[in-house]
């Protein structure tokens, strides 16, 4: 049995070392330092002996334990089964993703059918004037004769600046007879209608133009072009009436009858581009300087009014 | 859409990178699981967990310290499902002299199943340090970059679970009457 020369404090300085040293974690130096110690202490060197005894022990007993018989197989099966990695983040980053495109393709579309939504109703509110001016006028009021008057009549009663689109809208609405021709307004509202009241098919057909103030119909989907190109399209179902409106550079037009609303809008469709051209030729531009009496219907008579 | 959604990983890449390690793997597991069951459960969602994650692996880099990694990190999350480790706390702390410069006698005999069952009595935080040095040989840095420790605390667990080990080893020993190495030889014995 060997003696063994213990010194304490470098003993205990050489032991904080040996798991770093059996780990091979040392520095050079302290390496040395260590193996310089252990060979003249044989206390340090059987404690040494001893970690690394049952290190190689545990190394050996681990090695020991063995994958079980299939559980590689049925990792290898589950990996098949799966789907593989995603780019840019894990499956539920890429669902996170893809519901905020369906939220943000959403808005759009959502967005997109107000828009047409309030298209619609701006439309509405605009061929609601044109209809207004029928519904009041020629039906319920029955302004218009039985017999059509005579052009020069209706001539005097549109003034110089309207007169001539007279015979555009006789020239441009075949099978439909111009019973009257003036300048009107509905109760409660200042606006003045140049307005023709026509016959043909079997019912009354209006053609109205007021001045657009500045307004537009709305841009978007809610017009229908017309056969020529030229000319787009609104329509509206009002009151029990078809109205296809159109617009030139400062008027509003519109087509308002009972007729189906095809029929509607094919007239509409033949009248509106010659008058379109007329209006922004001039002929409508000094239209509605009369201030009819607020509030009431000017009837029609034999002068023109007063411009 | 697919471009930025998805590219085909081949699983066949990540099974040539991944699978060598399932071995170590394995007997980490299975060395820190209460029973093979566990282990196979862990060993399994590891492989899935690392194949699910496999586009974040940088090809030529250490694949096996990167699954190391998640299992320790699936580990985490097994654990509660297993019954609770001893508090690691409790046996923390700077080691007096004595018990650095006290011998604890190491049988003569070391049996696997000995080792196996003094290894289970280390508390489990005590049990990876070591199982990552002396069985995976791994180094201190990548102990501590695995299991996300400061570098400090590896040497401290790594050196108490030695110990820990050490001592239920001896108790194991002499519980069956094996003599420790340090104790002279009877008469009539070799040494």
């Amino acid at each position: 049995m060997n003696v063994l020369n213990f010194n304490s404090e470098q003993c205990g300085r050489i032991r904080r070392h040996l798991d770093a040293y059996l780990s091979d974690e040392l520095l050079v130096e302290t390496t040395s330092e260590v193996l310089r110690h252990l060979e003249s202490c044989e206390a340090c060197t059987r404690e040494l002996e001893a970690r690394t005894r049952v290190r190689d022990a545990l190394r050996k007993a681990a090695v020991s334990q063995v994958p079980p018989e299939g559980l590689r197989q049925s990792i290898d099966r589950r990996l098949r089964e799966m789907q593989p990695g995603f780019i840019g983040g894990s499956p539920r980053l890429a669902w996170a993703v893809a519901l905020v495109i369906v939220i943000i393709l959403g808005s759009i579309a959502t967005e997109q059918w107000l828009r047409v939504q309030r298209g619609k109703r701006i439309v509405a509110s605009i061929l609601a004037i044109g209809v207004s001016d029928h519904v009041q006028c020629a039906l319920k009021g029955h302004n218009y004769p039985d017999v059509a008057n005579p052009p020069e009549q209706l001539r005097r009663k549109l003034g110089p600046q309207y007169a001539g689109l007279l015979e555009v809208v006789e020239q441009n609405l075949p099978g439909f007879e111009v019973l009257e021709a003036h300048i009107c307004s509905v109760p409660g509202s200042t606006r003045k209608y140049v307005h023709f009241i026509t016959r043909g098919r079997g019912t009354i057909l209006s053609v109205i133009l007021t001045r657009s103030e500045g307004a537009q119909f709305p841009n978007g989907k809610a017009f229908r072009s017309g056969a020529s190109g030229s000319v787009n399209f609104y329509e509206a179902h009002l009151e029990g009436m078809n109205a296809a409106g159109f617009e030139s550079k400062e008027y509003w037009g519109f087509v308002v009858s009972d007729l189906s609303r095809d029929t509607t809008m094919q007239i509409a469709d033949e009248l509106a581009p010659p008058l379109k051209v007329a209006l922004d030729a001039g002929r409508g531009s000094e239209a509605f300087v009369i201030e009819p009496q607020r509030g009431a219907l000017i009837q029609p008579g034999p002068s023109a009014p007063k411009l | 859409m697919d471009l930025f959604f998805h590219r085909k990983l081949r699983v066949e890449d990540f099974e040539a990178a991944a699978m060598p390690h399932f071995p170590d793997l394995y007997r980490t597991a299975r060395l820190l699981a209460q029973g093979s069951t566990e282990a196979e459960d862990l060993v399994q969602d590891v492989y899935l967990e690392a194949w699910k994650s496999f586009h974040r692996f940088q090809t030529g880099t250490n694949c096996r310290a990167w699954l190391f990694k998640i299992l320790f990190h699936r580990l985490h999350h097994f654990r509660r499902r297993w019954a609770k480790a001893a508090k690691v706390e409790a046996f923390e702390g700077p080691e007096d002299q004595d018990s650095l410069i006290a011998e604890i006698p190491v049988p003569q005999e070391i049996r696997d199943e000995d080792v196996l069952q003094a290894l289970g009595k280390v508390p489990i935080e005590y049990r990876k340090v070591v199982l990552l040095a002396d069985v995976q040989e791994f180094s201190y840095k990548e102990i501590a970059e695995t299991m996300k420790l400061p570098l400090g605390t590896v040497m401290s667990r790594l050196s108490r679970g030695r110990k820990l080990l050490r001592q239920e080893l001896a108790g194991i020993a002499r519980a069956f009457g094996i003599r420790p190495a340090s104790d002279p030889p009877r008469p009539g014995e070799s040494a």
